[in-house]
């Protein structure tokens, strides 16, 4: 509670400081301007204060800003080709302001008004990072969760090398969300080895959400959400097809993607997008030997069709993703005494070399996902939304076994999910804008008979049903945002062990809020804080699980008895945004009551096959909190340097001990240098990323947290225009001193050393 | 256009069937093929030219539920007489399944080895131990046990040990007593203690 209320007199003090200076003409306004039907920003939007004789336009964002005004009451005018135009009187007798204005399109009467896409931005109030453009270019070729350990706060908890989950704040799997374009991706995300089923290639930004956004996305967004966002389908004809290749050495990895959007000449609004991707990797070297059968195979493809016009908007997307990825050989331990013996000796036994081969052990994923969204504008204000989610998961997972068992999956599981959203967004002249909504998930989950092994988790059928309302207010510099949702689930679930039909009837149900605020404190320097609860149900597996886990030499118990978990998050953030030198810094703390984890219990099990450590599912209360800070600075227009850096703490406040498997402490720094001539841009980075070894070690874990390390990375960039046409060229070298390390958050870290030196070529070419 | 307009009515339509016709679909009983629930050593007395003589007698390791459910496995003593000779035969068996696993065994052959490890075999032993299988791989199914005439300790621990998928030519692989067996890579299928008895 300390931190809160200096936090609160940091806020009374700013204000003080605005309002004593408020008699100098040192003013300013400071707006947005954005379409009122789809909050785009209008670019060029031509803004005039008829008192001062002072004007501006907006820029690319749709934000403007005129300076030196007295204090005193303005008229200010806004007008854009097309739209009506906006008169309003300002006042600026007590301080600044800050504003967002939304302009409506005029009638389509006149002629020549382009009709233009109607792509969502996210409107929240808490921390949001995005990667897009050229540092979206850099991470091609990379698995989702690589490509976000781009940003401050977000790290991975990986198998091996091919399955990263992203983890936002110290959460992951269940605790986080990810929407494919649009849709809540509903796999088989609790299982530590299961990587998000999804292909980076479909994104045209990636966006993390650092804040509980329970009451916008639906349950379990206690950690955050990551949103994967294709570009806007066109409105008319232009086509556009961007081609990737990509090779790297380390794996002999090609991969290849290719995109096509373009619309209709005769039906105006109509557009469309086709995607597909291809890649295909073999065994990872570590410094000193490769890691046996960690080969991987995919491929996916999207399509999405759509027609808007000024009242109507639908859009039809199909997305395909496979996968198969071979699970290191080594790390399908027998029982405790070769996990003990492979943990002692650090590395894997073999070294079987390079090969693209895929054997067993080794999992098999399919995942089709397929949405109808629409939206209606009801009048000027009332935007109407419909959104349908269809998704099929298939989850194959093959043990090393004996003789035609091993053909056979051990673990098949089918998971279908039906999501429909409805809600109403209503935007206003005066301060008010907000959405209302309800939102059903259903699910229903099938073990595929003939595995030969009693399943992990039961079958089961579940439903959950959300209704919700969030307002936003904003007037002067200051932005603020509320929420309400109420959730009701229902899961049933049923399993044959040994013999004996087990069924369970659970009910769940939760409220959740949020409060958030955004504050201009000057003209450079923003501040926002959210405070949001956040809720999720304990999963099937955490409720039902009963099973060997090879890769632990574990057996797992789960509990039906389990309770929700909830949790308060608080994230803070401060931005500033100067000529040369930007930064952000965020803090958060997550309170979290009855948090759900995976604990030793210190008894064995002796079976024929040896003896396995027993594993159980507890509740505990814990709390995180920590920090993230990346900023750069631009030491001349060729030469510039970034710094980035995370730190987390995680307890268990019942038992005073610490958490497995929550992120150490990093950074990641380097200089970029610009040079090459103006319409061939030139780009070299050296960085270097730190990692500190994990003190804050659990009371129990199979090996102790390896030491920190030290990477360096190198990357070329380089564009060349060709005509209309763009190629880009990026040369990567990922730890480039080749050096053995460990990383904590990677699962293998028991069996084997992480990847070694990793030289990648990509290649982009855009007509 | 008023199709259009009606547009979002339909889908909602459309999704209300999608969402009564997909539930779960009944659970099947699944029959435990992996677990191994019996491991019987079976041995028969060798005369001086190496042909079987008497009665096999025969001692079980058994674990009826397999790994999942805690009850710990029953272990018969293996009781062996001074200065015999013996053939010993595994069998092992799922009981769960109805399922003799010794010709899947057989058949991976190059993928599964036995080892014998323990205080029976360490030290001036109470037994030695060769591979004696009909095809002549090195498997361990049948090996050629000789007890000592005066063995320097009794009440031995005799440790069968089934590895799988392991690099059978990597150096020493060849030992049934091979100490680092878990450096030729692969894992444990089986790892049963049976208490040795001399008479």
């Amino acid at each position: 509670m300390k931190i809160k209320y200096s936090a609160l007199l940091l806020l009374l003090f700013a204000l003080q400081a605005q309002l004593s200076f408020g008699q100098k003409c040192d003013l300013s306004i400071r707006g947005k301007i954005i379409h009122l039907e789809n909050n785009e920003p209008i670019i060029g939007a031509y803004v005039w204060i008829a008192e001062s004789n002072t004007g501006a336009a907006s820029d690319e964002n749709g934000n403007f800003f005129i300076k030196d005004l007295c204090p005193g009451m303005y008229n200010l005018t806004i007008q854009y080709l097309g739209h009506k135009e906006i008169k309003e009187t300002i006042d600026l007798t007590t301080g600044p302001l800050n504003k967002t204005f939304r302009m409506e399109e005029e009638s389509m009467e006149l002629s020549g008004v382009e009709i233009h896409g109607h792509r969502e931005a996210v409107q929240t109030t808490t921390s949001v990072s995005s990667l897009y453009g050229e540092a979206l270019l850099e991470t091609r070729g990379e698995n989702l969760g690589e490509s976000l350990k781009r940003i401050a706060g977000v790290t991975t908890f990986s198998t091996g090398n091919s399955i990263s989950k992203p983890v936002i704040h110290g959460m992951h799997s269940n605790r986080i969300m990810i929407l494919n374009n649009g849709i809540r991706l509903e796999g088989q995300q609790w299982g530590a080895e299961h990587a998000p089923e999804i292909d980076p290639f479909i994104a045209d930004e990636i966006t993390v959400i650092k804040g509980a956004e329970t009451v916008r996305f639906g349950p379990e967004a206690m950690g955050g959400v990551i949103l994967v966002t294709p570009a806007a389908l066109p409105t008319k004809k232009e086509s556009l097809t961007n081609i990737h290749l990509l090779g790297a050495t380390n794996g002999q990895m090609g991969n290849i993607s290719a995109t096509h959007s373009s619309g209709s000449d005769k039906i105006k609004g109509l557009g469309y997008r086709v995607q597909g991707s291809a890649k295909r990797a073999g065994n990872i070297k570590s410094p000193d030997y490769y890691q046996g059968n960690t080969g991987l195979s995919e491929y996916s493809a999207s399509a999405a069709v759509g027609y808007s016009s000024a009242k109507l908007g639908v859009e039809g997307y199909y997305s395909f993703f496979n996968t198969t990825l071979g699970i290191l050989k080594d790390s399908h331990t027998g029982n405790l005494d070769d996990l003990e013996n492979i943990i002692a000796n650090g590395r894997p036994f073999s070294d079987p070399g390079f090969t693209y081969d895929i054997t067993n052990p080794k999992q098999v994923v399919t995942h089709h996902l397929a949405k109808l969204k629409s939206h209606y504008h009801l009048s000027d204000r009332w935007k109407l939304n419909f959104q349908y989610g269809f998704q099929f998961n298939n989850r194959q997972e093959y043990d090393k076994r004996r003789g035609d068992l091993n053909e056979r999956p051990s673990l098949d599981l089918e998971l279908y999910t039906n999501t429909i959203d409805l809600f109403a967004d209503h935007t206003h002249i005066n301060e008010f804008s907000g959405t209302w909504g309800i939102n059903l998930i259903q699910q229903a989950n099938s073990n595929i008979p003939g595995t030969g092994v009693t399943p992990l988790i039961p079958n089961y059928d579940m439903m959950n049903a959300g209704i919700y309302m969030m307002e936003k207010y904003s007037k002067g510099s200051l932005e603020l945002e509320v929420g309400l949702r109420f959730d009701i689930r229902s899961i049933s679930t049923a399993r044959y062990v040994q013999s004996v039909l087990e069924e369970a009837d659970l009910n769940y149900q939760n409220f959740s809020a949020f409060l958030g605020g955004l504050y201009q404190l000057s003209p450079r320097v923003t501040f926002s804080s959210n405070l949001g609860s956040a809720w999720r149900a304990p999963n099937v597996n955490e409720l039902f699980s009963q099973g060997l886990h090879h890769g632990a030499a574990a057996v797992e118990f789960g509990d039906p008895d389990l309770d929700s978990e909830k949790s308060f998050k608080w994230v803070n953030e401060i931005a500033y945004d100067g000529e040369k030198t930007h930064w952000e810094l965020t803090a958060y703390t997550n309170q979290i009551q009855d948090y759900i984890y995976l604990n030793p219990t210190g008894e064995t099990y002796v079976s024929l096959r040896g003896t396995f450590n027993v594993y159980e599912y507890l509740q505990a209360d814990a709390f995180f909190y920590g920090f993230d800070l990346s900023g750069s600075y631009e030491f001349t227009d060729k030469i510039s340097g970034y710094a980035k850096g995370s730190i987390i703490r995680a307890k268990n406040t019942e038992a005073d001990n610490y958490f497995p498997f929550i992120p150490s402490d990093r950074m990641d720094w380097g200089m970029s240098f610009e040079f090459g001539k103006k319409q061939q841009t030139n780009k070299l980075t050296l960085s270097n990323m730190l990692v500190a070894r994990q003190n804050r070690e659990p009371d129990y874990d199979l090996a102790p947290a390896p030491p920190g390390y030290s990477l360096i990375n190198l990357g070329y960039q380089r564009q060349f225009p060709i005509g209309n046409d763009k190629l880009n060229i990026g040369l990567q070298v990922q730890n480039l001193l080749n050096s053995s390390y460990k990383e904590y958050m990677n699962r293998f870290r028991y069996f084997t050393d992480d990847i070694g030196r990793n030289i990648m070529l990509k290649i982009n070419y855009q007509f | 256009m008023y199709t259009v307009k009606r547009l979002p009515f339909y889908a909602l339509a459309l999704a209300t069937f999608a969402f009564a016709s997909c539930e779960s679909e009944d659970p099947v009983m699944e029959n435990e093929e992996e677990v191994i629930t019996d491991v019987t050593l079976s041995f028969t007395e060798l005369n001086a030219t190496g042909d079987p003589i008497g009665t096999k007698i025969s001692f079980k390791a058994s674990d009826p539920q397999g790994i999942e459910l805690g009850t710990a496995p029953t272990i018969e003593p293996v009781n062996l007489i001074k200065g015999k000779t013996y053939r010993m035969e595994i069998t092992v068996a799922n009981a769960i399944a109805n399922e003799d696993i010794t010709s899947e065994i057989l058949a991976e052959g190059d993928a599964h080895q036995f080892y014998f490890l323990g205080t029976a075999f360490v030290g001036s032993p109470p037994l030695t131990i060769a591979y004696d299988d009909a095809s002549g791989q090195l498997i361990g199914l049948r090996t050629k046990v000789t007890v000592a005439a005066s063995p320097g300790f009794n009440n031995a621990t005799m440790r069968v040990i089934l590895r799988h998928d392991l690099n059978k030519s990597y150096p020493g692989a060849n030992n049934p007593n091979f100490q680092n067996y878990e450096q030729a890579g692969g894992e444990s299928d089986l790892d049963i203690n049976f208490p040795l008895v001399i008479n």
